[in-house]
């Protein structure tokens, strides 16, 4: 993990209200280059809306937020790679095309699209479902698709929005040996999850809660403050003693 | 069978009813909005009358009790009717250049001999010069004339102690015209109709396609831009449009064997221009839908308008002024007078740049508008 030079993201504060509601409450988190960074917290924390936040697809209501050094929009794009929770792919074309298309509005050349979009579908084991359409294609397939598609650009930063949800565990180990060779290549990884496994897997880990981090650090750091064996059961402490008044 | 399953499944649709106000708000607006323009079409009142240039030529003649000019009671009675506004004329041929000209809807010319001819027992004719490219137009013209002479007729004894005088109308194409089929002049309607239907149609879907997909979404997550997303949509969809277009036209003129009087790439001109404004307005809309069903109902909705005032059924000319001006913001207003006087009127590129310039304008706010619309992707 590097450790000096600029953070991969930054936030400060970060407030994202829909209507009356809240989504982000105040969030700060600093990501540093080179690490995975798993965000952790129950449905309708603000995971989703914050990650959606840095790909440049909302705005914050208040607050600060950068990425890679800048604000988040169509220019720190080629940057990034943006795994959306359930597959976003064109469903009519075959994988090869879906991964071809990404590479290209990512502004990769027509031939190195090609063949970064065959590496890669040789890296997540869907060598020889190249000509297959998407829709004839399994959740977990179709989740590797997903994946290829996010990185296809090569990206320094891959947002990861709950990647292996519905996925078999076998699948679910293979993607994150994906995401650890990545990560060892350079990449810096954000991912969202709800197993406690995946959670163990990362560097860091921030726990979420109401659109805001209760507690950032290693899984073993988050357990042993919070004099629990499990992330989950860290999370709990945490968060009432969040509800209690005080920050931990 | 069990009615307290068909209860539930009923209670269920109402159910998910009430929770899309979206759908039972088309569900009103949509019947509302075509009863309250069909009822205003169909109807009397609240119309302007219809430009018809008159000519009197009747010299008149000596009758039972005196002199006798029946031209004068059929000018009378044009004047008198409401659906048309009397624009008197000295000459048929002055007339017929009015016509020709589209600043009236027709000509009633009345021959000298009328008068002399009806009381000899004879048929006069009155001729009644229709043309122009609107076929909506000759209606209401012929209509007008019929009405006078009936006037005339019933008028007839009492006036001139005279029994119905044996008047004719006949219908006159513009000099130099052609007998043009029903088809004929229906053609640009059918075609400029269905382009934008068709195409609405499938722009519409797809984008909502793209949009539930989530597949925009990694768009608008990438470097490209909403202009970028908007100009690579519009180019895809083009093709297909401009292709339907043309298997419209190509049916119309080879199997239908309509006839094209002017140059077929000014037809295609302002197709593409119009269907550039469609994809673009497809896009737009369909940010307004959150599923096919609403998409499909908004097809009512901005088509009905502008096929009941812009002209495709009833002449714009008659509208309540108000409806005028608006059927003048409707492309399908333009993209019909432009198709039809090329098509029909056989007329060139400066006698329709007008509406060109119109669609274009059209055109451009709708690119505008759908950059605005891809702003709630990314927001």
């Amino acid at each position: 993990m590097a450790e000096e030079g600029e953070l991969a993201i930054e936030a400060d504060g970060l407030v994202r209200t829909f209507g009356h509601l809240r989504a982000l409450d105040g969030l700060s988190l600093a990501v540093r280059p080179g690490e995975i960074l798993g965000l952790v917290g129950p449905n309708g924390a603000g995971k989703t809306t914050f990650i959606r936040t840095l790909a440049g697809l909302l705005r914050p209501t208040g607050g600060r937020v950068r990425v890679l050094g800048r604000t988040p929009g169509p220019q720190t794009a080629v940057d990034v790679g943006y795994m959306t929770q359930s597959a976003a792919l064109y469903e009519d074309l075959p994988v090869l095309d879906n991964v071809v298309f990404f590479g290209r509005l990512f502004g990769l050349g027509g031939g190195e699209a090609r063949a970064r979009a065959a590496e890669l579908l040789a890296l997540v084991d869907l060598k020889g479902k190249e000509r297959v359409p998407v829709r004839s294609l399994s959740g977990g397939m179709r989740q590797l698709t997903n994946l290829a598609c996010a990185m296809v650009h090569r990206p320094r930063l891959l947002l990861l929005d709950e990647p292996t949800v519905g996925i078999d565990p076998v699948l679910r180990l293979r993607l994150w040996e994906h995401f650890a060779e990545l990560n060892a290549a350079g990449t810096t990884i954000l991912v969202t999850t709800h197993v406690m496994e995946e959670a163990e897997r990362c560097h860091r880990v921030a726990l979420i809660g109401a659109g805001r981090t209760i507690a950032v650090g290693t899984p073993a750091e988050l357990r042993s403050a919070a004099g629990v064996s499990s992330i989950e059961e860290a999370y709990l402490v945490y968060w009432n003693r969040r509800s209690e008044g005080g920050a931990p | 069978m069990s009615p307290s399953r068909i209860a539930a499944i009923a209670l269920r649709i109402l159910k998910q009813f009430r929770h899309d106000p979206r759908t039972i708000a088309l569900i009103v607006i949509v019947p509302l909005l075509v009863m309250a323009l069909v009822g205003y079409l169909i109807g009397d009142s609240g119309k302007e009358p219809l430009p018809v240039a008159v000519v009197n030529l009747d010299a008149g003649a000596g009758g039972p009790a005196g002199p006798v000019v029946l031209g004068d009671e059929i000018v009378r009675g044009l004047s008198a009717d409401r659906a048309i506004a009397v624009r008197a004329a000295r000459s048929a041929e002055a007339a017929t250049e009015r016509v020709r000209t589209g600043e009236v809807a027709g000509a009633v010319i009345l021959p000298a001999d009328l008068t002399r001819l009806a009381l000899a027992g004879e048929t006069a004719p009155i001729r009644v010069v229709v043309g122009g490219t609107d076929p909506n137009l000759q209606g209401p013209v012929l209509a007008a004339a019929a009405r006078a002479v009936q006037r005339l007729t019933q008028r007839a004894s009492a006036a001139i102690g005279f029994r119905a005088p044996p008047l004719a109308i006949r219908p006159v194409p513009l000099e130099g015209g052609i007998d043009l089929s029903p088809l004929d002049y229906d053609a640009p309607i059918l075609l400029t109709f269905f382009a934008f239907f068709l195409t609405f149609l499938l722009t519409s879907v797809s984008f909502l396609r793209e949009r539930s997909s989530g597949t925009l979404e990694r768009l608008m997550a990438s470097p490209a831009s909403r202009l970028d997303v908007l100009l690579g949509y519009l180019l895809g969809f083009i093709g297909f449009a401009v292709a339907q277009a043309l298997l419209i036209l190509g049916y119309a003129t080879w199997v239908l064997d309509v006839r094209i009087a002017g140059s077929i790439w000014l037809v295609l001109l302002v197709l593409v221009i119009l269907l550039i404004g469609v994809v673009n307005l497809g896009i737009s809309l369909s940010f307004y839908a959150r599923n096919e069903l609403q998409v499909v109902q908004f097809i009512p909705l901005v088509l009905i308008p502008q096929v009941f005032l812009g002209g495709l059924i009833w002449p714009v000319q008659t509208l309540w002024p108000p409806l005028r001006w608006l059927s003048q913001l409707f492309p399908l207003t333009h993209s019909t007078v432009a198709l039809r006087d090329v098509m029909v009127g056989g007329e060139g590129f400066g006698d329709i740049a007008g509406r060109v310039l119109a669609l274009l304008t059209f055109s451009v706010a709708m690119v505008a508008v759908g950059v605005l619309a891809l702003r709630k992707q990314r927001a």
